[in-house]
């Protein structure tokens, strides 16, 4: 089944999960296992904004 | 990020008792209902049993629940689906991991792990390691030959999720990894106890280096087997690297449970946020829940989805301890970590046995080398054990004052007697994941 996704309408969620995640990472330095998970999905997120073109924009 | 913080989870380390065990029933509660609601096989156990989710209120409740022991899991596994059996709780689909028991007591067990459940694996190894020390500015060696076995693959996620460079020292030989550890300026690694002392022998004996001071490995972890809390195990692999070395338990089915931290207590913390340990009697199977009593280890793993591990019977002989470690961590201690196996704790003329007493007699003797075999037998009616040793390298010490000494710290250490042979050195097998060094040739278990 071809679906027709729009990746502009895509960009804003993944851009609030980046936002929600770098607050995560900022506010525990002194809590390793809250950083280091909100790190890792940090990478996951640009993973998604590499899934959804965004430099090609 | 702060590395002086000293544990990888601030708040579930520290939690009271009381908040660790509204915890543990609150997840328990939830595993028990969802392998209840999601396994055929768990479902007719427990309904067997005449029990249902509802039915656990409070963690004693938790006692009524059948356990689960390897054999079962074998005999599951022939149903569907291939090749996991009824036991699993998702579609297969969901399934991106597989993993073996390494088959020391039989058929191996196939393991079935989502990424949900890998990455909970990587916490429970994070959790450990940074409890060890384990830091972002680390470079990990791992000298393991990265196949079905569990431990170390774990053990390589979770360095990479607390930021170390990890280094996987996969099919090289022993020689090779030894150099490249020393040419890429490796500061820990993790493997079993005996091969950490087998790296050593080859580094000093086949290459001419000297661990200690030509290697820069601070820490190491052990798995796989007793020794990183074998007093004489330990002190041999500490003086071989000159570095600390850290003991951690974990089996295939259940996870990393079990771990030593930084202040080296000679005892295990359980990690009470990701498992619910209860020791049972070996005899009675009463719940033990005082200190200094040993029995053996029935655990749960609270987290684990795919194929969860609820009440498992570990057969590893355990002790808790009421004593509060100056880590500042909550998590119950288990001196001596795991001091046996029910399979190996066997009555020999009508004494108890525990092949780790012997290892910490064989390793306190210098002169001694690493290696050592018991082989216990019938000879005609009387049982019979025979322990072979071997020397280490260019040792020189008269056979009849080694037998001697040996004999009396064995007969004070395990009231027993032995016939002892004393090898030379390099003949005695050699082990690089699980060594099987104590054979019962009688019928097998504890009597």
């Amino acid at each position: 089944m071809e679906q027709q996704i729009d990746p502009k309408q895509l960009a804003p969620i993944v851009e609030d999960l980046c936002r929600l995640a770098q607050v995560l990472y900022d506010r525990s330095q002194d809590w390793p296992a809250l950083n280091r998970n909100s790190r890792r999905i940090l990478a996951s997120v640009e993973m998604l904004k590499i899934n959804l073109g965004r430099d090609s924009d | 990020m702060n590395y002086d913080v000293p544990f990888w989870n601030p708040y579930l380390e520290t939690l009271p008792r009381e908040k660790l065990d509204e915890l543990r029933l609150k997840k328990f509660r939830r595993i028990f209902r969802w392998a209840y609601e999601r396994s055929k096989f768990h479902r007719n156990l427990y309904q067997q049993a005449g029990i249902q989710p509802d039915d656990i209120r409070s963690l004693e409740d938790v006692a009524k629940v059948p356990k689960v022991e390897k054999s079962m899991m074998r005999d599951i596994q022939r149903k569907d689906p291939f090749p996991y059996g009824d036991a699993l709780c998702v579609p297969l689909d969901e399934v991106t991991e597989f993993r073996q028991t390494s088959g020391t007591t039989g058929q191996p067990v196939y393991q079935a792990d989502t990424w949900q459940d890998w990455e909970w694996w990587s916490e429970c190894w994070a959790t450990l390691l940074w409890a060890q020390g384990y830091r972002p500015s680390d470079r990990v060696f791992l000298p393991f030959g990265y196949n079905i076995f569990v431990a170390f693959w774990a053990g390589h996620y979770a360095c990479e999720k607390i930021g170390c460079e990890t280094v996987p020292g996969g099919v090289l030989d022993t020689k090779a990894r030894i150099l490249k550890m020393q040419e890429i300026k490796a500061t820990a690694m993790m493997c079993t106890p005996t091969y950490v002392l087998g790296m050593a022998d080859t580094a000093t004996n086949k290459l001419g280096l000297n661990p200690a001071s030509d290697l820069g490995i601070r820490r190491i972890t052990c798995a796989g087997e007793p020794g990183a809390l074998i007093p004489a195990t330990k002190k041999r692999m500490e003086q071989a690297w000159g570095a600390k070395v850290f003991d951690h338990v974990g089996a295939t089915e259940i996870g990393a449970w079990g771990f030593e931290c930084a202040d080296q207590p000679g005892a295990l913390h359980v990690n009470e946020a990701m498992f619910l340990a209860q020791i049972e009697d070996m005899e009675t199977g009463e719940p033990i829940t005082g200190p200094g009593k040993p029995g053996k280890l029935v655990i749960t793993a609270l987290d684990r989805i795919a194929q969860p591990c609820i009440r498992f019977d570990s057969k590893d002989i355990v002790e808790f301890s009421d004593d509060k470690c100056s880590c500042g961590r909550t998590y119950r201690l288990m001196p001596g970590g795991v001091i046996g196996r029910a399979d190996d704790i066997t009555k020999v003329k009508g004494v108890l046995l525990a092949p780790s007493a012997i290892e910490d007699v064989v390793r306190s003797i210098p002169g001694l080398g690493d290696e050592y075999e018991v082989v216990v037998e019938k000879r005609g009616d009387v049982d019979h054990i025979l322990l072979k040793v071997e020397l280490s390298e260019g040792a020189e010490i008269p056979q009849k004052e080694m037998e001697a000494r040996l004999s009396t710290e064995l007969r004070v250490r395990t009231n027993l007697g032995y016939e002892i042979q004393i090898h030379s050195y390099g003949t005695l097998p050699r082990f690089e994941v699980k060594a099987r060094r104590f054979k019962d040739l009688r019928k097998h278990g504890v009597s």
